[in-house]
């Protein structure tokens, strides 16, 4: 049987390391899954409503009453 | 005969040359790489059965599990690529070569075995011994279930190797036949059907790749979870 001819052996399982360990895995890793571009919820409106009188209360310090 | 038989398993030379470098290398190149978020319908394809693949088989095991899931993935899709590749005439097919599928199966299923070890010793050490064994048993209940895990190697290279050799020797013996009989014209028509039947059954190769990423993926399941 040709398969058990060990002079090949080598030749065989060093090609066969680096095509399995590096370079189909690098292959599959540089695959990019993209999302679908409309999965972002589009209710940013509502939170930076939200957002501006915390930004005004914050930056004017003065127009709170002085405690002391 | 015996050696016309078989040699379409010889390693292949060119000019005296190792022609199974190259061989062996090109199914990667089949996998492609694109950086673009549409693609065309190839690529497209092939990304959604990677993630069909992905998802089958990682969802049965815990974190540890998942981080081996490329390792997994990357090992059926150089399987399944060299049978494919294999079933086209004249064309030489690396799995059927012993000491590729060795050296594929040793190293990955120490490495089951090791994180086994390593982080559930006394887990994988208690599935020596199925439960309800009567006590004279014992003994040699942990001797057999040994020799059973320690085959489990060696099962997975000769199971690979002797599956798709039988396979494509059939395939060249079945071809000679009809050929011969082609001449006479006699069950001309029922071989060529058989061939073909065969044929469409070798492609069953491709579940073969399962069945190898399943027995690794069935050990590692029982290493890791259990």
């Amino acid at each position: 049987m040709p398969q058990l001819d060990t002079s090949t052996w080598f030749t065989t399982i060093m090609t066969m390391l680096p095509t399995l360990y590096l370079i189909t895995q690098l292959k599959l890793l540089n695959t990019n899954h993209y999302q679908p571009p409309l999965t972002k919820n589009s209710n940013l409106q509502s939170h930076s409503i939200r957002w501006q009188p915390k930004w005004t209360k914050t930056c004017l310090p003065l127009s709170q009453p002085q405690q002391s | 005969m015996n050696e016309n038989l078989f040699t379409p398993f010889s390693t292949p030379t060119i000019l005296n040359q190792p022609a199974t470098i190259p061989i062996i290398l090109f199914p990667a190149m089949l996998v492609l790489t694109s950086k673009h978020p549409i693609n065309n319908r190839l690529a497209t394809t092939q990304q959604n059965l990677t993630q069909l693949i992905l998802k089958q088989m990682m969802t049965t095991h815990n974190a540890k599990g998942q981080t081996w899931s490329l390792m997994l993935m990357s090992l059926i899709t150089f399987i399944a690529m060299t049978n494919l590749l294999g079933l086209l005439p004249y064309s030489f097919t690396p799995t059927t070569q012993l000491s590729m599928n060795l050296a594929m199966a040793i190293p990955l299923w120490t490495g089951t075995v090791m994180v086994g070890l390593r982080f559930k010793t006394k887990n994988f050490l208690a599935h020596l011994l199925p439960q309800g064994t009567p006590t004279p048993l014992i003994p040699m209940l942990v001797v057999i279930e040994t020799i059973s895990l320690l085959i489990q190697p060696v099962a997975l290279a000769v199971r690979l190797t002797a599956n798709i050799t039988a396979g494509h020797l059939l395939m060249h013996l079945i071809g000679n036949a009809a050929l011969a009989l082609s001449t006479t014209n006699l069950s001309l028509t029922l071989l060529t059907s058989t061939l073909l039947a065969l044929l469409t059954v070798l492609e069953i190769a491709v579940a073969l790749i399962q069945a190898y990423v399943f027995t690794l993926l069935v050990s590692l399941y029982l290493h890791n979870n259990t």
